[in-house]
């Protein structure tokens, strides 16, 4: 990533996601015009002391950006409530198959070593 | 832009041809889900100005004059739309296709036409938040946009 000082910081390059700022609301999914966002939840029965009754919230199982079909067009990262996608700089991220373009949250999240 | 009866196509574009607009830059069709607008754009090299010339076609029987004969440009032009909004354009002198290999398909940039890859694929955003069981009731169901609703596969 040796160029990366070059590429404006919001290029469209790759959109990250931020797990923990995610609330599975299905925006992005459903606004996709490539429908190439794929996300499983499920539901949590949570109490907060001094509440008067539990509420319920998603958690986030799987999430996924198939880039063979994404178009770069942005409209996930802008309808997203909680900022939890937004567009780095990466870009090589090019696969040898298909599948390998299918990116899981372990690599949309930066845990491994871009950005 | 003007715009002309479809069956004196050929005349107000002829006349417009008479009067300095001998070149024809584009000629498309748009389908505006009750009816197609067939479009030429004409220009008069001349002076520069340029007109938009819209006829109004019924889909179901879009029939109109070629203009092959006045403007050799609009051969391929008409090919085109021909086969994408599936109009006929009598007189033409080639009408073969242009750039769909099958004869037998419908024509995809008719609205009317489903497109395979919206049929087939179930769409991702049906799941719901939190999964189907979220708070003991199945969310009310969703479509995609810009999707008709006879055309989304049905889920699981």
């Amino acid at each position: 990533m040796s160029h990366n000082d070059e590429i404006p910081a919001a290029a469209h390059g790759y959109i990250a996601l931020t797990p923990a700022a995610c609330t599975s609301c299905m925006l992005c999914v459903r606004e996709c015009p490539s429908w190439c966002i794929t996300l499983e939840s499920h539901a949590v029965q949570t109490s907060e002391p001094g509440a008067r009754r539990p509420t319920t919230v998603s958690v986030l199982d799987a999430f996924t950006i198939d880039f063979g079909l994404c178009m770069f067009c942005g409209i996930c990262v802008e309808v997203c409530p909680f900022d939890a996608l937004e567009w780095t700089p990466r870009f090589d991220y090019a696969a040898s198959d298909r599948s390998g373009l299918v990116q899981a949250i372990d690599q949309l999240s930066g845990s491994g070593d871009q950005r | 832009m003007r715009t002309v009866e479809s069956s004196r196509w050929w005349e107000e574009l002829s006349a417009l041809a008479v009067d300095g607009f001998t070149y024809l830059d584009y000629l498309t069709a748009i389908d505006r889900g009750t009816h197609l607008d067939l479009v030429a754009h004409v220009v008069n090299p001349d002076t520069v100005e340029h007109l938009l010339v819209v006829a109004a076609l019924p889909g179901d029987s879009a029939v109109v004059d070629s203009l092959v004969p006045l403007h050799a440009g609009a051969n391929w032009h008409e090919r085109e739309a021909a086969e994408m909004f599936g109009i006929t354009f009598t007189g033409h002198p080639d009408p073969r296709r242009l750039l769909l290999r099958d004869e037998s398909a419908a024509p995809p940039l008719r609205k009317s036409t489903p497109l395979p890859a919206r049929v087939d694929t179930p769409w991702p955003g049906a799941a719901t938040a939190g999964g189907d069981d979220a708070a003991g009731r199945r969310a009310r169901r969703q479509l995609p946009p810009g999707v008709p609703a006879q055309w989304v596969a049905e889920g699981p």
